[in-house]
């Protein structure tokens, strides 16, 4: 019994040279560099298989594509590149289609309708400009083609006039957007209506300036 | 002694659920879905509301999808436990902050709002680790 293990011992030395030999032809490739893992399944020798949690970057729905930065116990990998992406513990990692499919398609067929903001302009006081009066049917039509819709109507002004006054002008402005959406058919599983007054401009002024840019309703239909 | 502890205990909880409101809510569900909230447990269906320190999961061949006041959109695979540990949207006070914590299962993340009003303000948590997001959308899975 002794004996056979050693002879295993002996001729293993040969099958161990040829793969350290695989092993380094695939570093040179690149293949299986050692700070980055491969795909899961094509690791040809064993080298560390990938791991199966992780994270990948996609674009925006508006096209533009942002940044994720994973920190873990291993590095820090910062992904900026549509389709990059890595393992939790913070090592870059190649992942195809299939394998993102197979993963995420459940999650990725259950993603709501994403939302949409409107900012509606004054003519003067709380009366809504026409251009802005005429998008009424449109926010009414977004709410309508969303489950269980929930809607903010949130009013602004300039730093004209005191703070507090403007607290109520925003309020008095949110509260007449709502009402012209209700009359307009809206119905939602929550409409939020409030006011930030002067406290968050549109366009960054100094106090008591006129800046009608900042006299506004935003609508977040989501 | 002890009656008049537990009566300004359960008034001060009384108040704190009416003053929170929703910081989100369910839209849709397919399978079984559940959020906890204050430790009850209920079955998720479309409208319900997720508050601050909401655990939201997904069953067996389930999934889920919420959207933040904020407007972030996330949708959930099967096998799915989530937490929302902190959660601010108050532009007008210049507060935001987006914590949370996926322990197992899918996501499919979306930004919505604060991340662009204050970049750092949004952090996913895993078991190993955390992740900083900034105004995209990604996937992100979990198996233990």
């Amino acid at each position: 019994m002794r004996r056979l293990l050693s002879h295993r011992t002996m001729t293993a030395t040969h099958p161990l040279a040829y793969c350290a030999g695989v092993i380094a032809t695939l570093a040179l490739l690149g293949g299986c560099a050692p700070n980055y893992y491969v795909q899961r399944g094509a690791c040809p020798v064993p080298c560390e298989e990938a791991p199966k949690s992780y994270v990948v970057l996609l674009p925006s729905p508006d096209g533009t594509v942002g940044e994720v930065v994973v920190k873990g116990d291993k590095g820090e990998k910062s992904l900026i590149k549509a389709g990059q992406a890595a393992s939790l513990d913070g090592l870059a990692l190649q992942v195809d289609d299939k394998q993102i499919k197979e993963d995420f398609g459940k999650a990725m067929a259950a993603l709501p309708t994403i939302p949409v903001r409107f900012v509606l302009s004054f003519a003067s006081g709380i009366t809504l400009s026409a251009e802005s009066a005429a998008l009424l049917p449109k926010i009414v039509a977004e709410a309508k083609a969303r489950a269980a819709v929930d809607v903010t109507v949130t009013g602004h002004t300039d730093t004209l006039q005191s703070a507090e006054y403007n607290e109520q002008l925003g309020l008095r402005r949110a509260n007449r957007v709502a009402e012209l959406l209700r009359e307009q058919g809206l119905k939602a599983n929550s409409l939020t209506i409030e006011s930030h007054g002067e406290r968050n401009l549109l366009v960054p002024t100094p106090d008591n300036t006129y800046k009608p840019k900042n006299r506004r309703v935003e609508i977040s239909v989501r | 002694m002890l009656r008049v502890a537990v009566i300004v205990y359960l008034f001060l909880w009384g108040n704190a659920m009416a003053d929170e409101l929703p910081i989100g809510h369910v839209k849709n569900v397919s399978g079984d879905a559940f959020v906890t909230t204050g430790g009850k447990k209920t079955q998720a269906a479309v409208g319900s509301p997720i508050h601050q320190g909401s655990l939201l999961e997904t069953g067996k061949k389930s999934s889920m999808g919420v959207i933040f006041k904020d407007e972030t959109v996330m949708s959930f695979g099967a096998d799915t436990v989530f937490t929302v540990d902190e959660y601010a949207y108050a532009p007008a006070d210049k507060k935001f902050k987006f914590g949370s914590k996926l322990a197992k299962g899918s996501l499919n993340y979306v930004s919505g709002a604060i991340e662009k009003l204050k970049p750092d303000a949004v952090t996913v948590g895993t078991p190993t680790g955390v992740i900083g997001v900034r105004g995209t959308q990604f996937l992100l899975k979990v198996e233990k």
